[in-house]
């Protein structure tokens, strides 16, 4: 176990059915480091962020997350997940929902602050269902970080919302990652991927390749990351 | 209108079913179940109610009339003794007993005849009969006794219910249970079904709460509004539509709160093998109406073929059935060791789904 590690996934595999969503994928991500999972759809990024909140369970290799082996329960209270789809109780307003989270992971008093992280306060009467795709991506981001996580995963949390409130979580996660958290976040937007200290490219459930977004783009052979990425992507098919 | 694009919906329609297998199975399997019990319930029930005579007539005609009733196909009766008989209407072995005084022959004589009928009441359907058995066996007596007319005034007591206690009153007792129980079991499949699909679950799983709380959590929430609706549903029967009572509220509550607790269980039980609220649905024919027809609300436990016996037997609604009616129709309170063995059934019932859900809820989708 190392401390400087937030993640550590050693040589992980995962069949569903005969089917490899994972195949061999080892990496490590520091505390306070933003890394990024690039990948097309089905790629494997969705599967192996389940393994680090013990969804899932590897068929082979190990998975530790701040120090503990998962699957394990008493690490998940510092560990914040913001699923693909944003996850929420229609029927319930923001502040129920966020409360709601709150309530689960012993975090009572930090639902005034998460909402104004994500520039909800004022809206937070409003349920839920009558918001639009936007303010529920960041209701559901307040959820998954209203208890002050240590490692925050975000699995394609910018999906659907518009350029402005993008730049605005890019900043919120680097102000976090700066105040310690560690965060991981997928994602098939390559301008978002310029923003992550470093990426790690998923494909056919293979990690093809890990670096800072310079070292990509020098592999990849190309200024432009999505076409350094593509060209990454080619060769791992091959 | 575009017979092609009709056409296309319709296609549509049929594609999706070929892959659900449950959905055709529910539409072309359950039927034949549903019917097919209904059937062999209906046709393999003993409808005859049982009951006993006891001959006191120190004259003759006792003897025949006995032995007339013998054979009547409207009752099947047996010879007791009169002082046995409260005891076998109260343990169900008779649902009525006819006692001929001693002096019944001079009765006769007299040309007004009062037999003793005691009727166990609780279950209207089955009194008729026998009144009617016991009426047939004097006229043909009479008959033969030459013409001579003769007063029939039979002396009718009840060990339950009484005269006015009717169809509604019998039924009553079990609807109230039954009412509870199914909706609060259609409202847990779907809501624990939504935590599913509006992927809320997943992010359950991946916090800090253990399965055992999240069923227990839902158990609560859902038990707080099957109270209220049990209180409501029991203020209507008893004020509104004088359904016939005799137990205490109390019990009646408790006995309702135990079934909500079987109901909420049984649907977090059972979300877990549905993917979509449109499955769950299906669970309503598989789940409930076996039951309803199996549990004794419609049809007697004890009337049912015995291979359904066996059935009824395992079900937690068969409990729950009788012990409502006990308390309701019966008085039964908690001294009742029968009324003991259903609450303990049925508690027992909660306890097996609720350790069962907390099972199958895994913690890892995979």
């Amino acid at each position: 176990m190392s401390e400087a590690y937030a993640v550590e996934v050693d040589n992980v595999s995962k069949s569903f059915g005969g089917y490899k969503a994972l195949n061999g994928v080892t990496l490590r991500v520091r505390r306070g480091e933003i890394y990024g999972l690039l990948g097309p759809n089905g790629a494997g990024k969705t599967t192996l962020i389940r393994h680090l909140v013990g969804l899932l369970k590897a068929d082979g290799g190990t998975v530790t997350v701040l120090g503990q082996s998962m699957p394990n329960v008493a690490v998940l209270g510092k560990v914040g997940y913001m699923t693909q789809q944003a996850a929420l109780y229609p029927a319930l307003s923001v502040e129920e929902n966020v409360q709601f989270f709150a309530a689960i992971n012993g975090a009572d008093e930090g639902v005034k602050d998460a909402l104004e992280r994500v520039r909800l306060y004022d809206r937070r009467k409003s349920v839920v269902a009558t918001l639009s795709g936007g303010m529920r991506q960041r209701c559901s981001l307040a959820c998954a970080l209203v208890h002050h996580p240590q490692l925050l995963l975000l699995d394609e949390p910018t999906v659907g919302i518009d350029p402005q409130l993008r730049v605005q979580f890019w900043e919120d996660f680097r102000h976090m990652a700066e105040g310690g958290t560690t965060i991981i976040v997928s994602s098939h937007v390559m301008d978002e991927a310029d923003r992550c200290q470093r990426l790690g490219l998923i494909q056919y459930g293979r990690l093809l390749e890990e670096g800072s977004p310079a070292e990509i783009r020098a592999k990849g052979g190309s200024q432009n990351l999505e076409e350094a990425f593509l060209s990454l992507a080619g060769r791992g098919e091959s | 209108m575009s017979g092609h694009r009709v056409r296309a919906i319709t296609r549509r329609l049929l594609q999706g079913f070929r892959r659900d297998r449950r959905t055709l199975a529910l539409l072309f399997v359950a039927p034949l179940i549903i019917l097919g019990l209904l059937g062999y319930l209906m046709r393999g029930s003993s409808t005859a109610p049982s009951v006993g005579i006891a001959n006191e007539d120190s004259g003759p005609l006792g003897a025949v009339v006995a032995e007339s009733l013998r054979h009547s196909s409207l009752i099947s009766a047996t010879d007791i003794s009169a002082a046995d008989g409260d005891a076998k209407l109260k343990d169900g072995s008779l649902a009525a007993y006819i006692v001929f005084p001693s002096d019944f022959s001079q009765q006769a004589q007299a040309g007004n005849v009062s037999p003793e009928v005691h009727l166990e009441g609780s279950q209207p359907g089955r009194s008729t009969p026998v009144v009617q058995a016991l009426q047939l066996a004097l006229s043909s007596v009479a008959a033969q006794a030459a013409g001579r007319s003769i007063q029939f005034a039979p002396r009718i007591t009840y060990l339950y219910g009484g005269k006015n206690f009717d169809t509604l009153d019998y039924f009553g007792a079990a609807f109230i249970g039954l009412v509870v129980f199914f909706l609060v079991f259609v409202i847990t499949i779907v809501a624990f079904l939504n935590e599913r699909s509006q992927g809320t679950l997943e992010r359950l799983m991946a916090s800090p709460l253990r399965r055992g709380e999240i069923v227990l959590g839902y158990m609560l929430g859902f038990t707080v509004l099957a109270l209220v609706q049990s209180a409501e549903v029991l203020a209507f029967a008893l004020a509104i539509l004088k359904v016939h009572n005799q137990g205490s509220v109390l019990v009646i509550f408790a006995m309702e709160a135990l079934m909500a607790l079987v109901a909420v269980n049984l649907g977090i039980f059972l979300s877990m093998f549905a993917r979509s609220e449109f499955q769950a649905v299906q669970f309503i024919p598989l789940v409930v109406v076996p039951q309803v027809l199996l549990s004794g609300i419609i049809f007697p436990v004890s009337s049912e073929p015995k291979a359904l016996q066996i059935l009824s037997d395992v079900l937690p609604l068969t409990y729950a059935v009788n012990g409502m009616r006990d308390i309701m129709v019966k008085g039964a309170d908690l001294t009742w060791s029968s009324l003991d063995l259903d609450v303990a059934v049925v508690a027992a019932f909660g306890i097996a789904l609720i350790v069962a859900g907390t099972t199958t809820l895994r913690r890892t989708l995979a």
